[in-house]
């Protein structure tokens, strides 16, 4: 079982990248933002990404679900390049207080997704119910966004996002906002999540340590413009464990080897 | 908290029943002329011998009309107006310093060119009373529509979203609160307006039935008409606050 999730990145179509990046270089402002970047993700495969702020992580996200086309180079999704989002591709923002409908319940909220789907309204409550159930929050589905706590609304953020049956989950520091208690128990969930439903997922954070223990490999960019400055390969077992696997050496080397590199990029 | 309502509740009341019963004091005191000021008494008589009559309701329910036609086509137009150049950053640039000019003008400049536009006509009324009332929506509207959250647009295209759902589920419920402020401000400036072209035009309404019985001194009749007046802008402004709160109860709720 193990072996099977930790081999999965590896697995049926592992030489096809899902998300495929070349040559990719961006100029917003007349500055360029990203320069150069280059990277595939394979289908199944848990990519995160870290680096200084401002160097470029959001900007990345949102050429991977096509909310930006790149200056030069392309991005590809399935062999096929990305003109304009998509909606297998989620994305989860970091401002949950922004992404969410406010006059929308959490059941409003999921079913914002199964409407522009198409579904007819007859199927959407059980499947709405499944999902608010999936992400912890069965007992809410009357509650408004503002009556929800931030871990709250983004457990929402993330049915919503559950709901498109995305190929693709891109997380833009999903859980920056949130303490650390919450933080580690939304780590598990969104572990169990992915591993149920086969999605790729690019996951941003500035947090080294949560990068380590959620991803398969890490990427580190180097700012201004962004560029990719590191890559590991993160073998640590899984399914990780809070205690365990932060106390692996494994787990330790590689914190030591990002921090160095954190460090050095922003020197 | 209920009981503080109930204790404001009592308060306003109280302050109400003082101001009538101060009336009535001034009035069987003669402080001032019968032949201006009637005690509430004889408005209340006359209230009532009005509505026996039929006549006072008729009047009524004229004012009314002019209102709700003025104010419909206001909101109906205000809002769609106000979507579209709210809604696209080149429609406001273009758009705004018309907005900012004719904005300030009086609507009372603005009756002159109607009447000559229409004649002392009902249309003459309605144009008046919408052009007057459509500001605070148009405003509101574009003010609603240009500031609704940018995540929610990103949302919405990566759930390939239709236009028209994009404007129905995100857009207008999100400028609501801004559209029905502004459709509250408007419901007064309608009936404002529409006792002034009752007065100018001789329309049937009560502007026309406060003028009538002020030239003919009867001051009872006088302050019948304007105690409905009152009423009526009491009415509309507390239905719209009632609206108001059932729809926007998600604003409320929470932290
Ligand atoms: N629309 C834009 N126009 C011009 N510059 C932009 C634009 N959006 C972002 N930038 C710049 O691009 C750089 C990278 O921004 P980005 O938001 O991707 O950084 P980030 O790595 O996500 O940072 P953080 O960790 O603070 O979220 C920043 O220097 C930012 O000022
Ligand atoms: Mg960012």
């Amino acid at each position: 079982m193990i072996a099977a999730v930790n081999q999965r990145a590896n697995g049926p179509g592992a030489g096809r990248a899902q998300i495929a990046f070349s040559g990719v270089t961006l100029n917003l402002g007349g500055k360029a933002i990203l320069e150069n970047i280059s990277l595939d993700v394979k289908p199944g495969e848990f990519l995160c990404i870290i680096g200084a702020s401002g160097c470029g992580k959001t900007t990345a996200l949102r050429l991977a679900a096509g909310l930006y086309q790149p200056t030069s180079g392309t991005v590809a999704f399935d062999g096929k390049p990305m003109l304009a989002p998509r909606r297998d591709i989620a994305i989860v923002f970091q401002d949950y207080g922004k992404a969410l409908l406010p006059w929308r319940t959490a059941f409003g909220n999921v079913s914002l997704a199964l409407e522009a789907s198409g579904m007819a309204a007859s199927q959407r409550a059980a499947r709405i119910d499944e999902l608010l159930k999936k992400v912890g929050l069965p007992n809410h589905a009357g509650k408004y966004p503002a009556e929800m706590s931030g871990g709250m609304q983004q457990r929402l953020q993330i049915a919503r996002c559950l709901a498109q049956e995305p190929k693709a989950l891109l997380m833009d520091e999903p859980f920056g906002a949130l303490d650390a208690m919450t933080r580690q128990g939304l780590q598990d969930e969104v572990l169990s999540l992915v591993r149920a439903s086969d999605a790729t997922v690019v996951f941003v954070t500035h947090d080294l340590e949560e990068a380590i223990y959620l991803g398969d490999r890490v990427i580190g960019l180097l700012p201004h413009p962004g560029r990719i400055g590191i890559e590991l390969k993160i073998d640590l077992p899984r399914p990780r464990d809070q205690l365990t696997t932060r106390e692996n050496p494994e787990f330790l080397r590689l914190r030591r080897e990002l921090f160095d590199f954190i460090k050095a990029s922003e020197a | 908290m209920n009981r503080a309502v109930l204790y404001w509740r009592a308060a306003s009341f109280a302050v109400a029943a003082g101001f009538v019963g101060l009336w009535q004091l001034i009035a069987d005191q003669r402080l001032v002329s019968p032949v201006f000021l009637p005690g509430p008494d004889r408005a209340w008589a006359s209230l009532v011998r009005g509505f026996a009559s039929g006549d006072l309701l008729d009047k009524l329910l004229g004012t009314l009309e002019h209102m709700a036609y003025g104010w419909f086509v206001a909101s109906i137009a205000g809002i769609a107006l106000g979507a579209m150049i709210g809604s696209s950053r080149t429609m406001r640039s273009y758009v705004a310093p018309s907005l900012e000019f004719l904005r300030p003008l009086p609507v009372s400049a603005v009756i002159p060119v109607a009447i000559a536009m229409f004649g002392l006509t009902q249309s003459m009324a309605l144009f008046v009373i919408a052009f007057g009332a459509i500001w605070p929506m148009l405003l509101a509207t574009i003010h609603g529509f240009a500031a609704v959250e940018p995540r929610l647009y990103e949302v919405a295209r990566s759930l390939h979203m239709s236009r028209l759902a994009i404007i129905f589920k995100i857009a207008l419920p999100s400028a609501s609160p801004d559209i029905l402020a502004g459709m509250r401000l408007s419901v007064t400036v309608a009936l404002i307006l529409s006792v002034v072209c009752e007065i100018l035009a001789g329309l049937d309404g009560l502007g026309h039935w406060v003028l009538l019985s002020a030239r003919a001194f009867r001051s009872a009749d006088l302050f019948a008409g304007v105690i409905l007046l009152g009423v009526i802008g009491y009415l509309t402004a507390l239905a719209m606050s009632v609206v108001e709160k059932r729809l926007l109860k998600w604003r409320s709720s929470g932290h």
